[in-house]
């Protein structure tokens, strides 16, 4: 997997977190570096995933009002677990991503809150809700960044992918027509 | 074989990895929480500057687009606003024309009042109810009949003039031929009574809104912008009422009259109230029996 390739994405990721929330609020609920994290911890790269994770975590962390590092710790972590996931679990199945992606949501916001809270620095923002809504704005975009990274990385992997259907279909039908 | 050694070699050390990165986070954590509480925020401060490149570029990117995408997502608040500030301005411009309206009745009314305090014939003021419908006429009705003292052939003015004279009344209401209409006609003068010779007679022109000025003699001087009054000649109106004011003039000659035409003072196509003058003309002394022009046969019908 091309670095360059890895690291403008996440710095076009980072841009798209900053940028769509000042633009209009609700838009920040879209964890766009996290897409980014989960998507290269699915390629089983334990390395770069955390790599990435850790940057991608302090870049948000920076700006924001929260700790630093807060953001790099969940991140980090969450590559982690979906790294050991995907060397364990065949989740190259675009359907399976969908719930990997959920659930990393929500460990990313659950450790991040609970690093904020532990250090005496709670959120003000209501939990259930704001994960909530990350889970919902995360979940449903990242499904298509994740479909379009896949794209941007590995087009003929992508490619393969499409046709292993029609070439399902057509061994199918050779070993029908090979018994009649 | 070197691959899959190198996978395994991966797979062993992500732990170290992971937990090095954690421990490194953790710390950084725990620095900036402690400098949070002493308010030195120095590491905070590093960090950010480390990433203002970024910030920097996700400003100007959001300064450039943001604005184009922020109209675009409050275009219907906006919409929202732009219909609630046209009704808005629909209601100031509602009450501006309300007070412009209050503002000339006020005028009106007061002209009304100087005008009921004019000495001269007393005065019945009304209201004009209705126009002629039709373009074929140029009459008004007013709210004032016989029931007030109006009748027949009496004259109704305005501060600034003569509007016309009642051609119908019934109890409680009048209609009134404007000096305009064609059949209309009284008698006038061209400046001051007794200063000036240019007696004549003024007709309506109709739907033109003008009056016109006839048998002035050539002779005589008149300019544009004289004023037009009634003589009290004509049995209907009493003398010394403004009757408009000369707008053109066709200069005659010594054996042709002046053509002059005038613009009412009144102003017709705005009427609201009027006065109408209880006025009743001096009688005319009945011609003379002796003279010899005189129709002996209509005077004395039944002697016969």
């Amino acid at each position: 997997m091309p670095q360059f390739k890895i690291a403008a994405v996440l710095a076009l990721a980072i841009i798209l977190q900053l940028t769509l929330g000042e633009a209009w609020p609700p838009l920040s609920h879209i964890d766009f570096p996290l897409i980014v994290v989960v998507y290269v911890a699915l390629q089983r790269d334990a390395w770069t995933a955390l790599i990435v994770g850790t940057i991608a975590g302090l870049a948000i962390d920076a700006p924001s009002g929260g700790l630093i590092g807060a953001g790099g710790f969940s991140k980090t972590l969450t590559a982690y677990l979906v790294y050991l996931g995907a060397t364990r679990v065949n989740l190259e199945n675009a359907l399976i991503r969908i719930p990997v992606l959920a659930a990393a949501t929500l460990v990313d916001g659950a450790v991040y809150f609970f690093w904020q809270r532990s250090l005496g620095h709670p959120p003000s923002a209501p939990f259930v809700q704001t994960i909530s809504y990350n889970l919902i704005g995360t979940t449903v975009i990242g499904t298509f960044v994740l479909y379009m990274l896949g794209s941007v990385f590995n087009p003929t992997g992508t490619q393969s992918r499409q046709f292993a259907s029609r070439r399902r279909g057509a061994r199918r039908s050779a070993s029908f027509s090979k018994r009649r | 074989m070197a691959a899959t050694r190198t996978q395994k070699e991966i797979r062993q050390r992500a732990p170290i990895w992971l937990v090095m990165l954690l421990i490194t986070n953790f710390a950084v954590m725990a620095v900036d929480a402690n400098r949070r509480f002493t308010q030195q925020q120095t590491f905070k401060g590093l960090v950010q500057a480390v990433f203002s490149p970024i910030q920097n570029a996700t400003s100007w990117v959001s300064s450039a687009g943001g604005g184009f995408i922020n109209e675009i997502l409050n275009f219907r608040s906006t919409a929202r606003e732009n219909q609630s500030l046209k009704e808005r301005l629909a209601q100031t411009e509602l009450e501006l024309r309300n007070t412009k309206e209050a503002k000339t009745e006020n005028y009106r009314l007061q002209g009304l009042l100087a005008l009921k305090a004019e000495p001269g014939p007393e005065k019945v003021f009304a209201r004009v109810i209705a126009r002629d419908a039709s373009v074929w006429f140029n009459t008004i009705m007013i709210n004032r009949g016989s029931s007030s003292g109006v009748a027949l052939n009496m004259p109704v003015i305005t501060p600034g003039g003569i509007v016309g004279r009642v051609v119908a009344v019934s109890p409680v209401t009048a209609q009134v031929m404007l000096i305009t209409d064609e059949k209309a006609a009284a008698g006038a003068i061209v400046g001051q009574l007794g200063g000036s010779g240019a007696l004549g007679s003024v007709r309506g022109l109709g739907n033109s809104g003008l009056v016109e000025m006839r048998y002035v003699s050539g002779l005589q001087k008149v300019d544009v912008g004289d004023y037009v009054l009634t003589t009290g000649q004509d049995g209907i109106y009493p003398a010394g009422l403004n009757v408009g004011e000369v707008i053109e003039v066709k200069n005659g000659t010594a054996t042709q009259p002046h053509q002059i035409y005038i613009r009412p003072s009144a102003r017709l196509d705005q009427l609201t109230e009027v006065a109408v003058l209880l006025y009743q003309p001096p009688q005319r002394p009945a011609p003379e029996q002796t003279l010899p022009n005189v129709d002996k046969t209509k005077a004395m019908p039944r002697d016969r």
